[in-house]
């Protein structure tokens, strides 16, 4: 069977590294959750401010967006760790245990080397925007490197969590595709 | 085989926009030079707001969009959505050839950023409950307006502004979250805000507060790095465009009303006085808070201003 | 290379990747990637940041995670086991009565949640095993919960007719009315064939189930209040002038939150951190599955094969419905697969077009589309209602759900023939409430 599973997350056995990496993990995912919430009570705010007290609202929109990226970015390793991102695995499954094992290192190597692709052009971006000091061309002129940064920060730790899972599965800590035998 | 230039804009295919980057791309390719251009529209490869620094690093050769849109990376470019700044489309023409535009080509070409087609657009207001033709009919209104500078005249006015997109002003409306927007003419047809509005006040030959710089922009180092007869016919297909793109700018205007009016909205005009009324109170906010935010701006505004 | 002939390429690449087992957002940026690289050099790869930010940067996005924690902040009280005890108390008398309570659950709580799982997880906890110990078959006990949860969204709010609305920019509100009444009829269209399953089955027990006084079943109703605040509520701000339909989600997560702290006591940090590490979860991967669509969609154009592909079909000289079958066809295999999100972000800017110029409303397909990925939701290989029951009832075979489950694909079925049919079954109540459409 494939895709998401509810209970499981990454294992880490007691690799110092692999507990590290995790609690980073988990660190951000209380960030993702907390920009959640930021954003569910900006919005509220913001309809109270135009409906009851008819001002202006012309930041909530802006920050809410911000705040939603945010928490989608930084949000990934945690998702990685809880094993959150669908996935279908027909293929490893019609596999036998060698050949997936490969497999595995394959796909792990491509979604690392992908990942690390976006962090750096990411981070070249971010760094432009801080430079050049680009601002959001609203009344509000948010510095764009501040909601910019989730970009290298989410993939940054994204990448670690990737690099520990590989590294679980290396160390036979976990199942390639957190998949067991049968 | 021929150069290829990839050309991204935001408009459906009908609109005029996209006629004037289509005529472009006819001009060229009948002047068999080898140059063809591609062009993407209704955002097929890029969102509005995110075509400016692809175009700025060549990833992108050519777009048409609203010069104002790249105000964050360049803030003097918010002067090409200020209110009262433009008073009609000859106008609008006589500021494109103007020692103003030129100062702010200059500010382009540092982002390695050029012209090929000028172009201003007009838009003007719409009430849901009543016309808005002076500042104080504004007052207390929820209203969504396009532009940063717009927004600082009109909270001036005491309205409360909101920002949703051009695409919410509809449903807004209806549902009364909104009482008041102020945008283009073609949007105000496009999105079909006429069914919402009880009245509408459009750019007239005389007077309007909203205009917009809508360029056509190139690469300026891909347009320096094709031959001089491609250069040539690719200015040559501009000066023609240019030309369609004016005259049919001031038809969009006349066009809206008649939609408008059609849909039995009333038609509302902004006398000479109120527009003086909107622009000492654009002083007062937008243009200066323009002055205060960008280091040269005082000058690039007398600029402006200079032009009759 | 001819773009129709790199479209097959990118398409069998796609599909080889998608099966390696890789998440299906990386998945996307690799192949993106891969063939950006390929075609387009390595200049494009320097926009890929944007291009995810650029994305993601849509305020509409937001009802996602905030339709998502509706759902998952209910779920986590006992409010799914009120609602079904309660329809239960008033069904006694109806052979099935409690298959058909639980459907009806499933409907209400569709209309507060956005996501499928959670509909499914919120009904199925208390429904799976009371339906069980009443002596209904596993495959009925399982089927009908996983069917019943793919209602999440197509019966408002939904995350997928949001994703949808944002894709091809058209009214939300709009999508929304237009999943009231085909949700109706598909929860009808499940509780007639629960009924009639039952009496066919001829089982006496099943018959005829408990006895409830109308004390007890009077008794119950102030429970089912807090739902019909929160569905109220949402529709008042949402069509009475307070909110745009992106805002009112907050309204609605808040409420929702509230509503579970207050009336259920779920007062517990950990307790409340579950809930919104739940809907984090489900919200990041929607997510980031958006913003990696949104790359796949930039390589696709910026290799001219979306308007390639637009053009060819609108050369083919076919019939129109010809033409719907095959899209309902493609979106049928791809939902085997793929989950919802992912298929119409992938599809819709091909497919709207095509649509559009044949003369089908939009708003008609997001509909029909939604029912197909239904579909999906409870097929293998990945049908994520699936792998929720799974959780809930572990003891239940994946064969069992499934076998379970087939007889409401083929209710979904005749529900998408009869929207066929009948395309106002969608186009009216939006037609109604908002005005003739654009
Ligand atoms: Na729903
Ligand atoms: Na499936």
């Amino acid at each position: 069977m494939a895709g998401q599973s509810s209970a499981v997350s990454s294992r880490t056995g007691n690799n110092p590294f692999l507990r590290g990496v995790a609690a980073l993990s988990t660190l951000a995912g209380w960030c993702s959750a907390a920009m959640i919430v930021a954003a569910v009570s900006i919005t509220c705010q913001m309809i109270f401010v135009r409906f009851v007290l008819n001002h202006s609202t012309v930041w909530q929109t802006e920050a809410v967006v911000y705040l939603a990226i945010g928490a989608t970015l930084v949000g990934l390793p945690y998702v990685q760790r809880l094993r959150g991102h669908v996935n279908v695995d027909l293929i490893p499954l019609a596999l036998s245990k060698t050949a997936r094992y490969y497999m595995y290192l394959l796909t792990m190597g491509l979604s690392i080397a992908i990942v690390a692709i976006v962090l750096f052009y990411g981070y070249e971006h971010w760094h432009l925007a801080y430079e050049r000091n680009w601002k959001s061309d609203t009344i509000w002129a948010v510095r764009l490197w501040i909601p910019y940064l989730s970009i290298p920060v989410g993939f940054g730790l994204f990448l670690l969590q990737l690099i520990a899972d590989l590294v679980a599965v290396l160390l036979k800590i976990d199942a390639p595709f957190g998949l067991e035998d049968v | 085989g021929a150069t290829e230039l990839r050309l991204s804009h935001q408009w459906s295919n009908k609109d005029i926009r996209n006629q004037v980057a289509q005529i472009v791309a006819d001009e060229v390719a009948a002047a068999d030079v080898d140059l063809n251009i591609k062009i993407f529209g209704s955002k097929s490869l890029f969102k509005p707001r995110e075509q400016y620094r692809p175009l700025s690093r060549g990833q992108l050769d050519m777009t048409v969009l609203p010069l104002s849109y790249a105000g964050g990376q360049q803030p003097a470019f918010n002067l090409t959505l200020m209110p009262g700044l433009v008073k009609n489309h000859d106008h609008a023409a006589r500021l494109s050839n103007s020692p103003y535009m030129k100062a702010l080509e200059k500010k382009m070409a540092e982002d390695d950023v050029m012209v090929l087609v000028h172009g201003y657009l007009a838009g003007g207001f719409v009430g849901k409950d009543r016309c808005i033709t002076k500042p104080s009919d504004i007052d207390g209104l929820q209203t969504r307006a396009a532009g940063k500078a717009f927004e600082q005249m009109l909270a001036g006015a005491n309205a409360s502004i909101t920002s949703m997109a051009s695409s919410e002003i509809y449903n807004a409306m209806q549902t009364g979250i909104l009482n008041a927007a102020n945008t283009s003419s073609s949007s105000f047809v496009s999105y079909r805000i006429y069914e919402q509005a009880a009245c509408y006040t459009p750019a007239t030959e005389d007077v309007a507060l909203w205009f917009m710089y809508q360029p056509l922009l190139m690469n300026k180092s891909t347009f320096e790095g094709l031959n001089a007869e491609q250069q040539e016919a690719l200015l040559a297909a501009s000066a023609k465009a240019e030309t369609f793109y004016l005259e049919e700018a001031k038809k969009q205007d006349a066009a809206s009303v008649e939609v408008f009016e059609k849909a039995g909205v009333e038609i509302a005009e902004m006398t000479p006085e109120d527009f003086a009324e909107w622009r000492a109170l654009a002083q007062e906010t937008s243009y200066k808070a323009f002055v205060e935010d960008v280091p040269d701006g005082q000058a690039l505004l007398d600029m402006a201003l200079a032009v009759e | 290379m001819d773009p129709i002939l790199l479209g097959g390429i990118v398409a069998i690449a796609t599909i080889m990747v998608l099966f390696s087992g890789v998440s299906v957002a990386l998945g996307l940026l690799i192949v993106s990637t891969g063939f950006l690289l390929i075609f387009d050099g390595l200049r494009s790869l320097e926009l890929i940041p944007e291009i995810l930010f650029g994305k993601l940067d849509n305020f509409a996005l937001l009802s996602i995670p905030m339709f998502i924690i509706m759902g998952s902040s209910i779920a986590s009280t006992r409010a799914g086991a009120d609602l079904y005890e309660a329809l239960e108390r008033w069904l006694t008398r109806v052979p099935g009565g409690l298959v058909v309570s639980n459907l009806g659950a499933c409907a209400l709580f569709a209309a507060m949640s956005g996501s499928s799982p959670a509909t499914c997880a919120a009904i199925g906890k208390m429904g799976i095993p009371e339906m069980r110990k009443r002596g209904y078959p596993d495959g009925v006990a399982a089927g009908s919960i996983a069917a019943g949860g793919t209602l999440g969204i197509l019966i408002p709010p939904s995350v997928t007719m949001i994703v949808y609305g944002i894709a091809t920019e058209t009214s939300i509100g709009r999508l929304f009315l237009a999943g009231v009444l085909p949700g109706l009829l598909l929860v009808m269209l499940f509780m007639l064939w629960s009924l009639y399953s039952t009496w066919k089955s001829g089982d006496k027990a099943l018959l005829s189930a408990g006895n409830y006084t109308w004390k007890e079943k009077f008794e119950i109703l102030p429970r089912v209040l807090p739902f019909l605040g929160i569905i109220i509520g949402v529709l008042y701000a949402m069509y009475g002038g307070i909110a745009t339909p992106s805002e009112t989600a907050a309204v609605g997560a808040l409420l929702c939150l509230l509503i579970a702290m207050v009336i259920y006591k779920l007062w517990n940090p950990k307790d409340l951190w579950v809930v919104l590490r739940d809907s984090t979860k489900e919200s990041v991967m929607i997510m980031f599955i958006i913003a990696a669509a949104g790359v796949f969609s930039y390589m696709l154009s910026s290799l001219f094969i979306t308007q390639a592909i637009a053009e060819w079909i609108g050369t083919l000289d076919v019939n129109r419905w010809v033409l719907m079958g095959f899209v309902m066809l493609f979106l049928l295999v791809a939902g085997f697969f793929l989950p919802p999100v992912a298929v119409i972000l992938m599809a819709a800017p091909i497919l709207l077009p095509i649509i559009t110029t044949a003369g089908f409303d939009p708003i008609w397909f997001a509909v029909v589309l939604t029912i197909n990925m239904e579909i999906g939701l409870i097929s293998p290989p990945v049908g994520l209602n699936l792998y929720v029951i799974n959780g809930i009832a572990p003891d239940i075979s994946l064969k069992t759900i499934l076998k379970g489950s087939l007889p409401f694909v083929a209710c979904m079925v005749i529900a998408i023939i009869l929207l066929c049919f009948f395309p106002g079954i969608a186009t009216w109540l939006p037609d109604f409430v908002m005005g003739e459409a654009v």
